[in-house]
């Protein structure tokens, strides 16, 4: 667990607070997102909980330790950090860079050696490959993965990451971000994790901390966010299809009026959904078979029925329009 | 050995300032036509027609840099001669090699895109030259002047090993007969020189520079 | 072209001069590498000192090599000889070797530094497993650099008592003697470019494979 107590951080020289009395906390296994434009604070903020900078005021307590009372490189060592630029060290090998974190910590080299090999192929790299390559010999997305598995080297339980899948293209950034969930959903680290993407933000967080020009503006689960933005400022940037991220965001059951058997017009018409998936699917399956509703099956039985009715209104609730 | 403050200043005042011109000629001329034949040259040389040329012509440059500079003031001498002559030919060639150097890395280090995009604009090869890859090279360009100028006042000391006269003559007087003072009211202005010369590059590379290269 | 007759028909007084010539270019280099590679990285850690160590290398870089062997030469305590050879020629290599790894050490990309902090290394493993091996290829061209100018200036020495090459091309002038003075024009620049050939080797060993790639390999 991570707790952030009233943080301020002004940088010397500076005439405002680049990070202004911020609290909050992070929950164990939970993936937390710090969202914002450009000089917000963010970066700073992660960058505080490893001591990378030191807060003005204001304490941070990992696991229950103030940090500003243990050994900064100690701390960072029990931390997994990863950055946009990645920062691979050019000079070595992909093995000697994520077997850097066990080095410092005087791991045996045959147990490196095997962790390595276990973490890259964890990210979706064949060990054999890329162990003797030199970082320049990667392409952009390997890279990323590489820079990844170095953070996850000496299994730390935190994980700092700032804006990760940043320096890649957009399709390899989904995939990247898939994987990363489904990691994640096997390993339970506590995340911190910077974007200015509100899409990534949502999708990879279990809660959004937004912020501006260093103050805490709204925090909350993904879909709060989206259904009751705070200001004029979180509404900006959510964007104009807030609709349809809430519908991405939406579980077909939550939406679904119970039923125990198929209609006679959706019999055979290949017109389902499962319960757990997103409103989005549902909308999408209903365009393809020219249908204004969808079943809704719990694995193979059906549960109940969505229609076009249902969604638009929910559309219309949470955006607070009149229908 | 004793310092001698009175016979220091008499050094100052009366015997080194007659060598000063002799000095500056020794430097500005060579300099002068260093630049005159580096220049075209570097720019010949990296046009596409001759830019497979100019990994052979750079080696040429770094093997002779590796000819110590007593050996090419001393080598053109025994054709040509004691004097004047022969020391400029040889502070000439001397100064040549990092203007030349220079000016090739200049004008091929300038990104490809840039000149992509100003062809894209309809720019003529000649314009691509005049406007885009001059004034970027412009900083490496003086700064292998500014390198080969400070070089050349140094150097020029040894023509006076060569009769080419020169602030090396109070010097090497001084050596000779174990006179400190002669050889640093020498050395303090073949300093003054270095100096003037750098700062006047300076101000010439300010003026050449596009704008946004200004500090 | 007869030079390569003037070194057979001397060919032990050349052999001498070279031998001589040689053993103070590789004492100078020992005596360099050790101490301005020490400054360059000391200075790395504090800038005010840096710029001043700077400054003063590039002004005695300026000075002409025959008036540093001079006034050392009339200094009390140096006099004639190798003593005072060794101590200009290694004030000399200064300024490309102190720059160098300044420089070098200095221009490590800044990302690469975070990481190495943000994964837990200290100040002093940072130098050792990062900013000096990606600082190596510029630290070579350092020391290639000096290595080449060293051996040219050397030549100088000959004017404070060294019998080395330089001799060969004093005297080709008092003589003029155009053999003589190519005979040492040649061994000297082929000796340059030996020890500029077995540096470039030695960096093959050293500089990983991983930097190759950058320019100033």
């Amino acid at each position: 667990m991570i707790e952030l107590e009233n943080i301020t951080k002004k940088f010397p020289g500076a005439d405002s607070f680049s990070v202004d009395r911020i609290s909050f906390r992070v929950n164990e296994g939970n993936i937390c997102v710090f969202l914002g434009p450009s000089g917000c604070g963010k970066t700073t903020i992660l960058r505080m909980i490893n001591r990378l900078e030191e807060p003005s005021s204001g304490n941070i307590f990992v696991n229950g330790k103030n940090v500003l009372e243990v050994d900064p490189s100690g701390l960072r060592q029990s931390m997994g950090y990863v950055i946009q630029q990645i920062g691979l060290l050019p000079h070595r090998t992909i093995e000697q860079n994520v077997g850097l974190v066990p080095e410092l910590l005087g791991w045996e080299a045959d147990k490196t050696r095997k962790r390595v090999r276990e973490l890259l192929e964890v990210m979706g790299l064949k060990p054999d490959e890329v162990v003797r390559k030199y970082p320049h010999q990667l392409s952009g997305g390997q890279m990323q993965r590489v820079g990844v598995a170095r953070a996850m080297a000496a299994d730390p339980p935190i994980m700092l990451m700032d804006e990760p899948f940043g320096a890649v293209d957009p399709i390899v950034r989904i995939r990247l971000q898939d994987e990363f969930l489904s990691l994640q959903q096997k390993f339970q680290k506590t995340i911190c994790f910077v974007t200015h993407d509100i899409n990534e933000a949502i999708k990879m967080g279990d809660y959004l901390i937004i912020l501006n020009q260093g103050r805490l503006i709204q925090m909350g689960s993904p879909i709060d966010v989206l259904t009751s933005p705070a200001d004029e400022f979180v509404l900006s940037l959510i964007g104009e299809d807030r609709g349809v991220k809430i519908l991405d965001l939406t579980r077909c059951e939550t939406l679904m009026e119970p039923m125990r058997e198929t209609p006679d017009d959706l019999m055979g018409s290949g017109c389902f959904v499962q319960s757990i998936q997103p409103v989005k699917l549902a909308l999408e399956v209903m365009m393809k078979k020219d249908s204004d509703h969808v079943a809704v099956c719990r694995e193979e039985k059906v549960i109940g029925l969505l229609s076009w009715k249902n969604i638009k209104k929910h559309i219309n609730r949470v955006s607070g329009e009149d229908e | 050995m004793s310092f001698d403050p009175g016979l220091f200043m008499k050094a100052m005042s009366h015997q080194a300032p007659p060598y000063i011109l002799e000095h500056l000629n020794l430097v500005l001329i060579p300099m002068g036509i260093a630049i005159l034949i580096a220049l075209p040259t570097g720019i010949v040389i990296t046009r596409p027609g001759y830019r497979h040329l100019s990994p052979r012509i750079m080696a040429v440059f770094n093997a002779g840099q590796t000819i110590p500079p007593l050996a090419v003031i001393a080598i053109f001498f025994p054709f040509l001669g004691l004097g004047y002559g022969p020391a400029i030919l040889a502070l000439t060639i001397y100064a040549l090699m990092p203007i030349a150097r220079n000016t090739i890395t200049g004008i091929s280090t300038v990104p490809e895109d840039i000149k992509e995009a100003a062809r894209g604009m309809g720019m003529t090869s000649w314009q691509v030259l005049r406007r885009v890859e001059l004034p970027l090279s412009v900083p490496a360009i003086m700064s292998g002047i500014k390198t080969s100028a400070v070089l050349t006042v140094s150097t020029a000391v040894l023509a006076a090993l060569v009769g080419g006269k020169g602030m090396g003559a109070i010097i090497f007087a001084g050596i000779n007969f174990f006179q400190p003072e002669l050889i640093l009211a020498g050395t303090i202005y073949i300093g003054a020189m270095a100096v003037f010369i750098e700062r006047f590059i300076v101000l010439m590379e300010w003026l050449l520079s596009p704008a946004h290269l200004k500090g | 072209m007869s030079p390569f007759y003037f070194i057979l028909n001397n060919f032990s007084l050349v052999l001498e001069y070279a031998m001589n010539h040689i053993s103070l270019v590789l004492t100078v280099l020992v005596l360099s590498l050790s101490f301005w590679i020490f400054t360059g990285l000391i200075i790395s850690r504090y800038d005010r000192l840096a710029s001043a160590v700077i400054s003063f290398s590039n002004i005695l870089f300026c000075i002409p090599s025959i008036s540093l062997f001079g006034l050392f030469m009339t200094m009390p305590g140096f006099g004639l000889g190798r003593k005072t050879a060794v101590v200009v020629l290694v004030l000399y290599a200064m300024m490309p070797l102190v720059r160098s790894v300044y420089l070098g050490v200095k221009s490590v990309d800044a990302s690469v530094v975070d990481a190495g902090r943000g994964m837990g290394m200290t100040t002093s493993q940072i130098l050792l497993k990062i900013r000096i091996p990606m600082a190596w290829p510029m630290i070579f061209a350092g020391i290639r650099v000096s290595v080449v100018l060293i051996t040219g200036i050397a030549t100088m020495a000959t004017f404070i008592g060294e019998k080395n090459l330089g001799r060969l091309i004093h005297q080709g002038i008092t003589r003029g003697n155009a053999d003589m003075i190519i005979a040492g024009a040649i061994i000297v620049s082929l000796m340059a470019l030996l020890l500029d050939y077995i540096m470039g080797r030695i960096q093959k060993k050293i500089v990983s494979p991983g930097l190759r790639f950058q320019p100033g390999d």
